[in-house]
């Protein structure tokens, strides 16, 4: 565990300029440049509120903001957990030519979804205030919901990282499980009305089982409706979190010496 | 500290710079495979390559040590596994705590940004500080000779220049032993005498370890102290070139008779 401190602390600053590396080639020679990074979600968030607020009305408040506090959450996830899958192999040149700690490139990949999280957060607080909604110190709470999906998509991606290398399907069987966590998240609906008096013992599952679920529910509980989160909950999920890290990291370490044989 | 090492100098009269002691690589374990196919083989043995079997030798601070065989005698491996790219199966490497690089052309390199962006991303990954980078990066610049494309994305560039780049970027930043596959040939024939030339200087230098692969034999005879003749994964032999070469020489000729006979 040392190792990956030290390892971390070494590397932060490759991490972060092959981030930023990243994210400027992406917009490197299109034509509106960065403004793609504002255009896209933004775009998104008006087709999904028009299909989700017009074709399928529905009583939740501030429907809109709902919708994409829930996108904001499952994008970064799935990024994280698309982009952890075929990692090594991308990086093919790179890994067998130097030695560099592998969960370097996640570290420095999820800088730049970081990065988009944060855009589609921004975007986010517009929207809210654009419809009114009451903002109250129970916003800062997004900041703890975060970190927990932070933790819990960076030992989830370090575990697929790992059979990403030696499992040429593993990326077919991921999005399989990636649609099925979308669908049942709730980012277009809201499951505590739609199952919450029809099937009270599902909605208690579905929002606690998945950590996808639950870090949605809780971030609109403190940025819409003014509530706390579940404390009990977030520790929970953090506690998960850091088990999967560690098994990630014990993994990475034992094998990443044989990925360059393999690749 | 500094009595250990007079101890050490008084009993080999230089330092070991690297000592690989009975290093067994093998290729498996690890094979790429499908979920279906791995459900299937569940059970098989796994099939075991062995690049190499009990490997040993050392090298003095400030030697050049030439790697000579076959394709296939796991001249590269060896050299990756002292670059550390991956770990031994068996036995062990000793670097004595030198910093250590692979000679590779533009590791890391992002097509779409610049020269200079690119020099940093380089860098960083063959374990400088972005400080020690800085400080060189105009010696580098100079050193790659490409004018004004240093502003340029990589992607514009021919193939001669990125190479140049990519040589200055490992030539400038040094470390205590290099680790080379294959001399470069590099850029058009002025460049090449120069990157030739700092080569021999990066090489002459009396605390830098280098350890060459080649299959040129005149370079090896011209550069090397020392050359070490593997097959099929072991040692053969090891000597000066003047000793070495002959015998490989006679053994490559057996060897073509026979494949023509």
């Amino acid at each position: 565990m040392n190792k990956f401190f030290y390892n971390i602390r070494k590397y932060f600053k490759y991490a972060i300029r092959s981030a930023k590396a990243e994210l400027k080639s992406e917009v490197a020679d299109s034509y509106l440049n960065w403004l793609w990074w504002i255009i896209e979600p933004f775009c998104f968030m008006l087709i999904y509120t028009f299909v989700f607020g017009v074709v399928f009305p529905n009583n939740t408040p501030y429907f809109a903001s709902f919708v994409f506090i829930g996108l904001t959450a499952w994008e970064f996830f799935n990024r994280m957990i698309t982009g952890s899958v075929k990692l090594i192999i991308n990086n093919r040149d790179l890994v067998t030519k130097v030695y560099i700690p592998k969960y370097i490139l996640l570290l420095a990949k999820s800088f730049t979804y970081l990065f988009k999280m944060g855009i589609s957060l921004i975007i986010t607080f517009l929207l809210m205030i654009y419809q009114g909604v009451p903002i109250t110190w129970h916003l800062v709470f997004f900041i703890p919901i975060l970190m927990v999906l932070y933790i819990i998509s960076f030992g989830a991606g370090m575990i697929l990282m790992h059979y990403g290398v030696t499992l040429n399907d593993l990326g077919n069987l991921t999005n399989i499980g990636l649609r099925m966590v979308f669908y049942l998240s709730g980012i277009f609906y809201n499951i505590t009305e739609r199952l919450g008096t029809k099937n009270p013992q599902l909605c208690y599952f579905l929002l606690r089982a998945n950590p996808i679920a639950f870090c949605m529910n809780e971030l609109r509980k403190c940025m819409l409706y003014n509530k706390i989160p579940s404390f009990e909950g977030l520790i929970f999920w953090l506690i998960i979190g850091l088990v999967l890290c560690s098994i990630g990291i014990h993994v990475i370490h034992k094998n990443e010496n044989s990925y360059a044989k393999v690749i | 500290m500094t009595k250990k090492m007079n101890k050490k100098v008084k009993k080999s009269k230089k330092n070991i710079a690297v000592s690989v002691k009975d290093l067994y690589i093998s290729y498996r374990g690890l094979k790429k495979t499908s979920i279906r196919a791995s459900w299937k083989h569940l059970g098989d043995k796994v099939e075991v390559f062995d690049a190499l079997k009990g490997v040993s030798f050392e090298i003095e601070e400030g030697k050049i040590l030439g790697i000579i065989g076959q394709n296939g005698a796991g001249k590269s491996t060896m050299l990756r596994a002292i670059a550390g790219i991956f770990s031994p199966d068996k036995g062990s490497i000793d670097l004595h705590g030198h910093s250590i690089s692979l000679l590779s052309i533009g590791v890391g390199f992002n097509k779409k940004l610049t020269g200079k962006e690119n020099i940093y991303l380089s860098g960083m990954l063959l374990g400088f500080s972005e400080e020690e980078i800085a400080a060189k990066e105009k010696e580098i610049i100079d050193f790659a000779d490409i004018g004004d494309f240093i502003k340029r994305p990589v992607k514009t560039y021919s193939s001669g220049m990125y190479s140049k780049l990519a040589f200055a970027i490992t030539a400038i930043l040094e470390t205590d032993i290099m680790l080379i596959d294959e001399v470069l040939s590099v850029g058009d024939v002025k460049f090449k005498e120069k990157s030739y030339n700092k080569m021999k200087e990066l090489i002459s230098d009396e605390r830098r370890t280098v350890i060459i692969v080649s299959h040129s034999l005149g370079t090896i005879k011209e550069l090397c102290d020392e050359v070490l003749w593997l097959e099929k994964g072991e040692v053969v032999m090891m000597g000066t070139a003047d000793e070495v070469i002959p015998e490989y020489e006679k053994f490559m000729g057996v060897v073509s008779t026979q494949e023509e006979a």
